[in-house]
Order: structure tokens, then sequence, then C-alpha cells
């Protein structure tokens, strides 16, 4: 009688009632208050990230190196996808049986931080480095006052190119470095109407990155601490996007973005080289270089509304965090520290995960890279006189920002509500959101 | 559930002589496994969501009790409703639409033709495979833009790109259609219930001057309507829980626009995604109402057209 869904359901929450017994619920929580020092025999931790294969191979590959350098540290690893991801980090969490070291992103960060689920980083500053980073950039790893990430990457945001469409169409791109939006929609509609809508332009950006940066450059901020202060005009602009773009004939139809929108890098129309241009981040250049079968492709810097402002940021990729119930923090803060300021492990690892945070690993990797590898490296000193103070980290609550921008712009695209109705909707939505988890 | 009340008769029979003592602890030993899931697994979790669903919840700080926020939240949440509303037309249209369809199918097999073991397998297929990831990944494809559907519109000459899954106004449908295509396990019960009508009926019917669209209408309906009843209210209960297929075919989003945001799915997001396990419990137990109230209205409703024999 119940299906599979439901028997599911009932198992996390009995999963939950034996853990939160067997922890004596709520003691579980806070940190676990051992000393921050190495222990002398044999330790075990445990690392867990969300990834694919190629992630999986080099982290083996970084973690066998790492217990080679120590030998009394065994490291034992775990990893699943995206969402699998968090549904058991928030079960783990529960039960007080989260990993050592885990994966962070910048949407769930400030939850587990304000949780007190994490470690404060600077009690192991004996064992890890955070100077290597940029300051703006290690800033956004502080939650409550507290260091509780460490950035292992950034994410820049701009637009790949793939110049071999551009090539058969033959079109040339402006100059990009100084160009407008409308420059943008422009060429992009022009690759649409030249190939008969067989390829089309781009695709308006639909994630909470491209907003944080549309609102920059619009003069106004996504967040301040808890609150919601992007004006509602300056939100509707962003989720009408798509829809005045499926009109300019930039994206070919409306569905085409929708169903952009929902797939995965080879199944896009971008990764099989049916799209002239991406706005993503840089170093989604060699997958989708690779998913489209040319090595012809470049970044260019995102279009800005006053071309030349400082409306950049270094946003981190990923961070690591070392779990507040660790029994071995510092030698989960060494393997951090490997991980993050390693010049070994920076060639293993490479720019799998974004562009190293470390700037002398980036330098490092950058001298040896090639073909699209060495574009994504170098495009941070092309952006670098455009980049501002860092924003904001996303508040506990609003950990489904990019799901719920998506939601909204397909009401607006499909006719269900006007632009600045969504703009206010969402605004509501996401403001109940945070109020109701803080 | 049936297994509760003859675990009750037993309990309580207990003291009549006609059983002896040994046999009642013979069947509690091997009524153990399931009584312990059935309390373990089913009964102390259901319980237990019950009263964290009177609690804000987020899985890791202990639950604190907020009466009943997480209800009177339902009645402002334009979400809740509308995952309700999505839920409920997919109910309405393809429950009718796979009873008939395996209604009419099980009355062809049965009249009885070469390699009927064949099409019967063959038609029950989809239903062992219909709940599946891979089937919802399929249908994910074959509604897509470059899908097999679009191609086989292109056969009549409807040239089109449009892609069926990404578009809110059709999404739900592809779903229904999916939900349709399980006929099997309906039309399999029906076949058995045919098999059940006696022949008598017919024969006699026929030499009446009744025509074959009056045969079915008065002996196969009424005779069968105890089976239509019970696989009515079996798909009800399913097709209200769907899950797999939506998260699959939206990647988990419900999506586009809120267009196939299933109950359970919206249930799933609140609780594991937003981490308001207060309010996914509350979500839950609404859910058990909902599904009692449509039950109890099936059974209501359905001694104006069931007929039992005896």
């Amino acid at each position: 009688m119940f299906n599979r869904m439901w028997r599911r359901y009932l198992a996390a929450v009995m999963a939950a009632v034996a853990l939160c017994v067997s922890a004596a619920c709520g003691s579980s929580v806070g940190a676990s208050d051992v000393p921050v020092v190495p222990s002398d025999g044999d330790v075990t931790i445990r690392l867990d990230w969300w990834g694919g294969d190629s992630r999986v191979e080099t982290t083996e590959k970084a973690v066998a190196a790492f217990e080679k350098l120590h030998p009394n540290i065994h490291v034992d690893m775990e990893y699943s996808d995206w969402t699998g991801y968090w549904d058991k980090l928030a079960v783990q969490s529960a039960g007080g049986n989260a990993p050592d070291v885990m994966q962070m992103d910048e949407l769930y960060l400030a939850f587990y931080g304000s949780m007190g689920s994490l470690l404060d980083l600077n009690k192991a500053s004996k064992y890890l480095d955070l100077d290597g980073m940029d300051s703006s950039l290690r800033s956004m790893g502080v939650v409550e006052g507290r260091q509780v990430a460490a950035p292992a990457t950034t994410a820049q945001y701009g637009v790949i190119v793939n110049n071999a469409v551009l090539r058969e169409l033959g079109l040339t791109l402006p100059d990009t470095d100084h160009w407008t939006w409308s420059e943008f929609a422009d060429f992009a509609g022009q690759v649409t109407e030249k190939s008969g809508g067989r390829i089309i332009g781009s695709l308006a950006p639909n994630n909470g990155y491209a907003l944080q940066l549309w609102a920059r450059q619009h003069g106004d901020r996504l967040f301040d601490g808890n609150r919601i202060v992007i004006p509602p005009e300056t939100l509707a602009s962003f989720l009408k996007l798509p829809a005045d773009w499926a009109v300019d004939g930039v994206e070919g139809s409306r569905e085409r973005w929708s169903e952009n929108s929902a797939a995965a890098l080879n199944d896009s129309d971008f990764g099989k080289g049916r799209q002239a241009m991406m706005i993503t981040q840089a170093t989604m250049i060699t997958p989708y270089a690779q998913a489209a079968g040319t090595d012809d492709m470049s970044i260019v810097p995102l279009p800005q509304i006053d071309p030349g402002s400082r409306t950049m940021y270094l946003k981190p990729g990923m961070y690591w965090s070392v779990s507040s119930q660790s029994q071995h923090p510092a030698e989960a803060a060494m393997l951090v520290d490997y991980l993050i300021n390693d010049g070994g492990a920076g060639a293993i690892l490479g720019t799998e995960r974004g562009i190293p945070a470390n700037d002398g690993i980036r330098r490092a990797l950058a001298k040896d890279a090639t073909g699209t590898d060495r574009k994504a490296l170098a495009f941070i000193d092309k952006i670098r006189p455009t980049l501002g103070d860092a924003p904001s980290i996303t508040p506990n609550g609003a950990s489904e920002l990019d799901k719920t921008i998506i939601r909204y712009q397909q009401d607006v695209v499909f006719g269900k509500r006007s632009a600045i109705d969504a703009a206010h909707a969402m605004i509501a939505e996401l403001q109940e959101s945070i109020d109701f988890a803080s | 559930m049936s297994s509760f009340t003859e675990f009750g008769a037993l309990v309580k029979n207990r003291h009549r002589p006609k059983d002896k003592p040994t046999d009642t602890k013979v069947a509690l030993g091997f009524l153990a496994p399931w009584l312990i899931g059935a309390f373990f697994l089913s009964l102390i979790p259901m319980l237990y969501s019950l009263a964290i669903s009177f609690t804000k919840y987020n899985m890791i700080k202990p639950p604190r009790f907020v009466g009943l926020m997480n209800y009177r939240h339902m009645l402002a949440d334009p979400r809740f409703l509308s995952s309700l509303q999505v839920t409920l037309t997919y109910v309405v249209v393809s429950v009718p639409l796979q009873l008939v369809a395996a209604l009419a199918l099980a009355v062809v097999l049965d009249r009885g033709m070469r390699g009927l073991s064949f099409y019967r397998s063959a038609f029950y297929l989809p239903s062992m495979l219909g709940g599946s990831v891979a089937v919802a990944v399929l249908w994910k494809m074959v509604f897509g833009s470059d899908g097999l559907f679009n191609a086989f519109l292109g056969f009549f000459g409807v040239d089109t790109s449009m892609s069926w899954i990404a578009n809110p106004d059709t999404a739900n449908w592809t779903l229904v259609a999916l939900h349709v295509w399980q006929f099997g396990s309906p039309m399999v019960i029906f076949l058995a219930g045919l098999r059940q009508i006696p022949r008598e009926l017919y024969e006699a019917a026929s030499v009446d001057g009744a025509g074959k669209w009056r045969q079915f209408r008065s002996i196969t309906l009424p005779m069968l309507s105890p089976i239509i009843f019970f696989n009515l209210v079996m798909s009800v209960i399913n097709s209200f829980q769907t899950f797999t297929q939506a998260y699959v075919v939206s990647g988990g989003t419900g999506g586009p626009s809120d267009s196939t945001l299933f109950y359970t799915l919206y249930l799933y997001q609140q609780g594991f995604a937003s981490l308001r396990m207060g309010y996914a419990s509350a979500l839950a137990w609404i859910m058990v109402l909902i599904v009692a109230a449509l039950t109890g209205i099936n059974f209501a409703l359905s001694k104006f057209w069931v007929h039992y024999d005896d």
C-alpha cells in the first residue's frame, strides 16, 4: 500500500529517531571540544565530496599522495552526486556523524555554519594556512565571525564562445572587452537568424551567481546579511531576460530555453555544438569543449551595463570545511591544507573543481597548461580590473535560490505572471524562508 | 492492513478453547518478522512524524514545539495549493483513462486468441518497468525536442521541435501518458475477473437477442464491478503517491513552472532540500487524510454501482 517514496521517507525519519535516541538528540549539536593537536598514533579521517568520475579519480590520487606524506593518517573517501550529497550530509549531521572533511558550497555554507556544525578554522591555523588567497575571497568563508570554510577554488563568470560555430556561419565576434548586454543580444540574435534556428545565439542566465552579478551591475546588491535587498525592478528585469531573449531570437524559443535549463551538460545545445555563446563559469570551457567536440573555444568577459565598472567579484567555487564534531581536527586541517596549498596536490587536482584559490598554484598551473585549460586559468587576469568587493554570502534559508530563480523565470517565460509580480512573489518567498530558518 | 485485523483477532481469541495455546505462540512466531517491521519501520516512524509535524525541525537542531504553525502555514502557501491541484488533475485524468485502457484490452484478450500468454506478458511489461528510474529517463527523451514523439508526429507531416517536457502546459500530460501506459496490472486483474463470469449468462443473453455491446453493458460491467472497484481504489491511492516519474522527468524540481510538482515531490523538497522536516511531516499527514477521504468517498459511492453476487 505504501509506495517506495513513502517508505523512503519513513525510513529517513526512522533513521533520525534512531540517531536521536542513540545520540541523545540535541546533545549531538555543537563542537566536540577536542583540542586541535595531532595525535601520536594512527588516525582515520573521513572525506566527502560531490562530483563526477573525473573528480573521484583526481581526488583519490591526491589523497594517496597525502597518505604517503603522513603515514599515520588514513583517509576514508565517500562521494555522491550533488542532490544526494546534501540529503546525506543533513542526515549525517543530524546524527553527529558528519565526515571530518567535507566539500562545501556557498549556498549551504550559512546553514551549516550557523548551526555550529563546522569548525572555526582559525583554531587550526597552525596546520592550515589561508594566506595564499585573496582576502576578499577568504572573507567569503566567514559565517557569524567564524572562518568555517576554506575556499578551495574560485569561479569567474564569463562568456564561453564556440568559435568553430561562428566561423561556420561567417560571423565575427564584436569587441568583447567593453561590450554591453544589448550588443551581446544583437550578436546572439544574428547567430540564430543566420543559421535558421539550427544554432542558437545564447541562453539567458538562470542562477544565483548570475543574479548577484546582475544586481551589482545595476548598482544594487542581492543580500545584506539576512535581508533580501535587491529592488523588485532589478529582479524583474533579470526574471524577464529569458522571455525577452526568446522573443528576440537569441534563444530560439522559450521551450528551448526551458529544456536547456534542465539539461545535463552533454544534452545541452552548447554541449552539442548547437549554440554559439554560453554565459557560465570560466572552468566549464574544457568540459564543454570536450562535449561539443572542438578545441576552438575561448572565454571573454561578461557584458556589462556600464562596461569596465567594478562589478565582478571572486566567488568561491567550492570550499573545504571541517566538522565541528571531528575527533581529529588537526589531521583534518592538515588534509585541507594539503588539498589547497600543496603544489603537488595542485598539479594532480588541476582545474577540475575550478580555478585554485591559492594564487601561487593557479600561476604554476597556468604556466604549464595548454588549450582551453590555459584560457580558463588566464581569464582571472583579464577581469581583474573589474573586480570589486565581496558581497554577503547566501543566507541560511536561501539554499534553494537557484531552483527558485528558474521557477519564477519559467512563470514569466510562459506567461503565468508578469515579471514584476514574479519579482515581488520571489522576494516574499525567499524572505519568508530566510526568516523561518533563522 | 488486513494483517493488523488478523493479528487483532489472534490476540483477542487467545483464550478460546478451539485454539490450542501453542498455536497462538507458533502463529505469533511466524508473524514476528512482519510485526517487527510494522512496528519499527511503519508505526513508530509514523507516530514520530505526527509528533514532529507540530514542531520546527531542520534535522540538526533539536525539534521545537510550535503547535499548529505548520498546518496554518499550508493555507498561506501557494505552492502547496498548486501541488495539490497538479496531483488531483493527474489522479482524476489518469486513473479513469488507465482503467478504461486496461478493461478494453482485457476484454479483447479474454476472447481467447493464439499467443494469448505472449500478449498478456507483453502488455504487463510496462507495469513492471513503469515506476523505475530508467523508464522515466526514457520518457524524458521520448517527449524532448529531439524525441521519438516528434519523429512520430513527423510521419504525419507535423513538423515540430516542441519539447513536451519543457512546456508547463504539456509536461503533466506526458506523465499522465506514462501512467496510462502502465495499464498492465489492472488488466491482469480484470482478465482474472472476466474468467469468473459464468458463460451461461452470455449464452442466455444472445438467445434473447442481445448484441455484443448490450452484453458488455448488462453482464460484463455489473459482474465485474467489484473488480473495477478494487482497481479504482488501488489506482487512486497509488497515483496520489506518484513520485519517481515526476522527480526524474523534472530533475527533482517539479518544473517547468511547477507543472509537475506532485504532492509527494513537494513534500520531499520541503523535507530534504529546504530542511523543513516539521512542515514536510505535516504535509505527509494531510496527504494521509486526503487519501483516506478519497477512499472513503469511493466506498460511499460504491453502493450505487458495485454489485456483489451474494
